[in-house]
């Protein structure tokens, strides 16, 4: 049996506003399999959102560990949590948060620079994702010359350039219509199982519950099967 | 409601209000202090003119060497003038307290109540009350030798009392005289006009100046009218021919007039503090508008009218301009202080003797200022309060529309500005005062702010492909930002520019002033030693050498050679002259380098009695070579023919050039007020200095400086002279830095989320520090390129318009690799240190937080 892609365990997080503590996760323990495509669902503010940042290293967890490809994020400094990030993790975001100052083909690149794969065979794959996700002849254009289903496209493919071991998608289609949320995510699935990556994804959406292997619910600061 | 929600919104954003309150305060106490201290500086002296004019309606004043004081006698006796008071007066130093100066004032104090009361009130340390027998005393004390008195104040604040002995020194020659009594003025304002007077009699003050039986004028009091026209023409029948009779004002005037360039210069300079700080409203307000858009569009949504959200957006401004300009009045009460120093030692060193020992505050000058700063304000906020409410509901500024609108505007600015240069260009060309060419100096300034927006836009998109070529993605992302968010880098560039471009214009003009000063210090100063009286002031003295010490240093061995310069006032027909007469020995020229007329006949017409007018003198009085001069001499009013004009940088009131043998045609003074010696073959000049020095003798005080420590000497005043200019253009620089600091911060805030996402993406916190504070250096680059050519144009400006046209001084303009240097290295600082934090707080900032929108 491989390896597990991530392994929590006895996770805590603990927000304190004041005098107050707000429990968000209480001791969850989850293992997820090198491969899965994992969907997270949960009310708003229950904290899907700071689950995904605790599997990229950008929020901390209170207790527990955190162990993603075999590295415990929460016993690693913010330097090598950041490292780990750019090479091992992809981010698609709700609101695209595509770099506005970057044309189309750097903001595609710009993974690749920061892993210092920005070279022939780079911006290759890099070429070959932009025809897959049907940019090839906007590489030129700015973020805001594009439709949000043109921008969520794009950062799929940036979440995918580098090739990371895994990519955690946050409501990805929470700003889209019908048809194009749709399109994003048979492009996001079938993508992360032709290289075989583990993706986990944040939504509201039930009809994005299809694509899943295993569906995750945050209830009272537990995860839930199904 | 809707205050409310404008008062939560300013204490959210301490920082951004706090600069912006900042940026007015140093803008206006800038503008105040300089008003202040110029102010002080005129008031010390009116009142000054005002306690040793009192009722004096009208002069008689003569030659160099004054009047004969046979003169009042005869006008007194003769001609039956009752109201005539005889004055001996000149500055003085007082050695014992160094930096301190008197003005020492002979009068006859039998006459003097009907002229100056104030001086007679006077006691000589209690006892005696009555009015009558204070001044009994003070008459009976004052006509014994070697007496004099001072104001009760200044006695304090010098630690001396009835009966102490008071040093002075008078050109070159120290004298003792005994306070015995003092002056108790009866107001505040009589007590600062007395504060540098030295009270002695007639005959005292003859003996301290070593002019017996002479006087320097005759006060009269001329009743109006016609019994008064009859008076004055009986007296002008009876005046000898180098004496004439003017108006008691007059002289004060024309001595104000001089400095009156100067004001208006350190005027414009301070204002264009209180110019670079509304930059920095105007980028506060446009950014609380932007941060604010959702809001102002629910806003409008809501039914808020745009006539409401212009007020609230302009009441804001008013908060931010009143607190600013409260705090700057403060700040500029307490910068006054310091800067006053500066201002009279440059008034001192330039102009005249003037000793201003406090501020005085006047409700004009603080009405004045708090007029600019909030007027400033309300200029600034204007635009960003207009677009809040241009704009529909729920549409108000979007970023991006923002970003648009700017880009859109961009070349339109450029148009509107190559215009703007052009109407300053004519309005330079026009001619008109000083007032007419700063304000084409302001608009030429305004053009290239104008055209700054453009320039970034291209200047950004020059330095991305370099920039990405050296630092990968984050170099490139760091130049776009820059066009990126061009409504706000553009202030930030323009304020700077502005500020360094003054700073370059005004180093250049200061050391191409200075390297005309030095090739005209070269070319004058011939001489290998120099003798002079100790100076009270910068410029030329008119202090007299005693002949005896003139003749015994020339007869020193080891001299070969001796000249002589004679500085004097004489009257002419636009007030007074100053006149320099040069003893140079047969068949040498002076060294001064000519400006116009023809240098192969100037020196013959000079020897033959024709006379050199210098530069200042020339643009004054309108005068060129072929005309002719009007002095009154003492015998009588003469025409004497401008061979030519000459540079210099001595004075800007200018002078009259001619040979002594001239002078001494016309004139009965025989003294001398520079002695220049020439060392023999082989004569080591620091020696030769020694042994003049040790020929002085006692009793005597002479400067004797070799021709290169009179060089150093003239070029430290000339250097002290700018120290005011100096401290300006930091100031300026300072609040320049706060605007950028304020843009640069409100730009990177605004990138929180972007930044953020750069952060999950797996930029470091070090390069996201490298990539803001690469940009913000980018900024302080830009804007310092752009400052090269305004800078150079500023300098141009002020040589050729503001320079030539307040002091009458041409010179070449130097464009001094370093002056520029500097200017660029000060942006470049400037925007990285105002990157610093920015930079930091970004890279600090937790990428959760940043992403916690989604």
């Amino acid at each position: 049996m491989p390896a597990p892609a991530i392994e929590l365990r006895r996770l805590t997080k603990i927000y304190r506003e004041g005098q107050n503590e707000r429990v968000v996760f209480r001791e969850v323990d989850v293992t997820i399999a090198p491969g899965a495509i994992v969907v997270l669902l949960g009310r708003s503010g229950s904290g899907k959102s700071t689950f995904l940042n605790m599997l990229a290293g950008i929020d901390l967890p209170t207790a527990g560990a955190v162990i993603v490809g075999g590295t415990d994020l929460a016993r690693i400094d913010e330097q090598a949590r950041t490292l780990f990030r750019r090479r091992h993790v992809g981010f698609v975001f709700q609101f695209f948060n595509l770099i506005p100052l970057l044309t189309v083909e750097e903001n595609l690149r710009l993974p690749l620079e920061l892993t210092g794969q920005d070279d022939h065979a780079g911006r290759a794959r890099a070429r070959r994702l932009l025809e897959r996700v049907g940019l090839a002849d906007r590489q030129a254009s700015y973020p805001e010359q594009l439709s949000g289903g043109e921008q969520q496209r794009l950062a799929v493919a940036r979440a995918l350039v580098h090739e990371p071991t895994l990519i955690l998608a946050d409501e990805p289609t929470g700003n889209l219509d019908a048809d194009t949320a749709a399109e994003v995510v048979d492009l996001l699935e079938g993508l992360a199982r032709e290289g075989r990556k583990t993706l986990v994804m944040v939504t509201h959406s039930r009809e994005v519950v299809g694509v899943a292997d295993r569906v995750l619910t945050v209830q009272h600061g537990r995860l839930v099967e199904g | 409601m809707l205050w409310r929600v404008s008062r939560r919104h300013l204490a959210r954003h301490p920082w951004q209000i706090g600069l912006s309150v900042l940026g007015v305060a140093l803008g206006v106490a800038v503008a105040l202090s300089i008003d202040l201290a110029n102010g002080s500086a005129r008031r010390a002296f009116a009142l000054a003119t005002e306690a040793v004019t009192g009722r004096t309606t009208h002069q008689i004043v003569g030659g160099p060497i004054g009047l004969d004081e046979t003169l009042y006698r005869t006008l007194r006796v003769a001609l039956g003038v009752r109201d005539a008071a005889p004055v001996v007066a000149a500055d003085v130093a007082a050695p014992a307290f160094p930096g301190r100066t008197f003005h020492l004032f002979g009068i006859d104090p039998l006459v003097e109540p009907a002229f100056r009361p104030h001086l007679t009130a006077a006691s000589a340390g209690g006892g005696i009350r009555s009015g009558r027998d204070r001044f009994a005393l003070l008459v009976e004390l004052l006509t014994r030798p070697g007496t004099a008195v001072i104001s009760a104040r200044t006695a304090r604040e010098l630690g001396l009392a009835p009966g102490d002995p008071l040093e002075i020194r008078a050109g070159g020659a120290r004298r003792r005289l005994r306070l015995v009594a003092l002056v108790t003025p009866d107001d505040e304002l009589s007590a600062r006009a007395l504060a540098s007077l030295l009270v002695t009699d007639v005959a005292t003050a003859q003996e301290v100046l070593g002019v017996p039986g002479r006087l320097t004028r005759i006060d009269l009091i001329v009743p109006e009218g016609e019994r008064g026209r009859a008076l004055l023409a009986r007296v002008a029948g009876a005046l000898p021919p180098g004496a004439e009779v003017v108006p008691a004002a007059a002289r004060a005037e024309a001595t104000v007039r001089m400095t009156r360039a100067f004001s208006l210069n350190l005027a414009a300079l301070s204002l264009l503090a209180l110019v670079v700080g509304t930059f920095l409203i105007y980028n506060t307000m446009t950014f609380s508008v932007v941060q604010r858009r959702t809001l102002i569009g629910t806003l409008r949504a809501l039914g808020v009218t745009r006539g409401e959200i212009f007020t609230l957006i302009a009441t804001e401004a008013l908060a931010i301009g009143v607190v600013g300009t409260a705090a700057g009045a403060l700040l500029g009460l307490g910068l006054a202080r310091g800067l006053l120093a500066l201002v009279t030692r440059t008034i001192n060193d330039l102009f005249f003797v003037v000793s201003v020992s406090e501020v005085s505050v006047t409700p004009a000058a603080i009405a004045k200022a708090v007029a600019l700063g909030i007027g400033a304000t309300l200029i600034a906020a204007v635009a960003p309060a207009l677009e809040a409410t241009g704009a529909a509901p729920r549409a108000v500024l979007s970023r991006g529309t923002l970003e648009a609108r700017a880009r859109w505007a961009a070349p339109r600015l450029a148009w509107i500005g190559v215009a703007a240069a052009l109407a300053g260009s004519l309005l330079l060309l026009a001619g008109g005062g000083v007032g007419v060419g700063f304000v084409g100096l302001f608009v030429l300034i305004l053009a290239c702010a104008l055209v700054t927006p453009l320039a970034v836009l291209g200047l950004s998109r020059l330095a991305a492909p370099p920039a990405g070529w050296m630092f990968g993605a984050v170099g490139r992302m760091a130049a776009r930002g820059i066009s990126g968010a061009l409504s706000r880098t553009a202030v930030a560039v323009t304020a700077l520019m502005v500020a360094v471009s003054a700073t370059i214009g005004v180093g250049l003009m200061i050391t191409s002033f200075r390297g005309a000063v030095v090739r005209w210090l070269e070319g004058t100063l011939r001489s290998d030693v120099y003798v002079s009286p100790p100076s009270l002031i910068g410029s030329r003295s008119e202090a007299p050498l005693d002949p005896t010490l003139v003749d015994r240093l020339t007869r020193t061995p080891g001299v070969a050679g001796a000249s002589t310069s004679r500085v004097s006032v004489v009257p002419g027909p636009q007030g007074p002259v100053s006149v320099v007469a040069l003893g140079l020995g047969r068949g040498r020229r002076p060294g001064f380098p000519l400006r116009g007329g023809d240098p192969g006949t100037v020196w013959g017409a000079f020897d033959r009695g024709a006379v050199l007018v210098s530069e200042p003198f020339a643009s004054r009085h309108r005068t060129r070579p072929g005309d002719t001069v009007r002095l009154r001499t003492d015998r009588g009013e003469r025409e004497f023919p401008v061979a030519g004009v000459f540079y210099d940088y001595g004075s800007s009131a200018g002078v009259v050039l001619m040979r002594r043998e001239t002078y001494d045609r016309h004139w009965d003074d025989r003294a001398v007020s520079g002695l220049g010696l020439e060392a023999g073959p082989g004569v080591d000049v620091g020696r030769l200095v020694d042994a003049l020095r040790a020929r002085v003798g006692l009793g005597h005080e002479v400067v004797i400086r070799s021709n290169r420590a009179l060089r150093e000497a003239s070029l430290e005043i000339f250097d002290r002279t700018f120290a005011i200019t100096t401290v300006l253009r930091l100031l300026t620089v300072v609040v320049a830095f706060i605007g950028v600091l304020s843009a640069l911060l409100a730009q990177q805030l605004e990138r929180v989320r972007e930044i953020g996402v750069l952060r999950a993406l797996g930029l470091t916190p070090r390069q996201v520090w490298s990539m803001v504070t690469m940009q913000t250096g980018l900024v302080g680059l830009i804007a310092g390129l752009l400052a090269l050519p305004v800078g150079v144009l500023l300098a141009f400006v002020l040589i050729f318009v503001i320079n030539q046209r307040s002091f009458g001084w041409t010179m070449p303009l130097e464009v001094r690799a370093d002056v520029l240097l500097q200017g660029l290295l000060l942006a470049v600082a400037a925007g990285l240190l105002a990157g610093l934090y920015p930079a930091r707080r970004m890279a600090r900032a937790s990428p959760s937080e940043a992403l916690r929108d989604e």
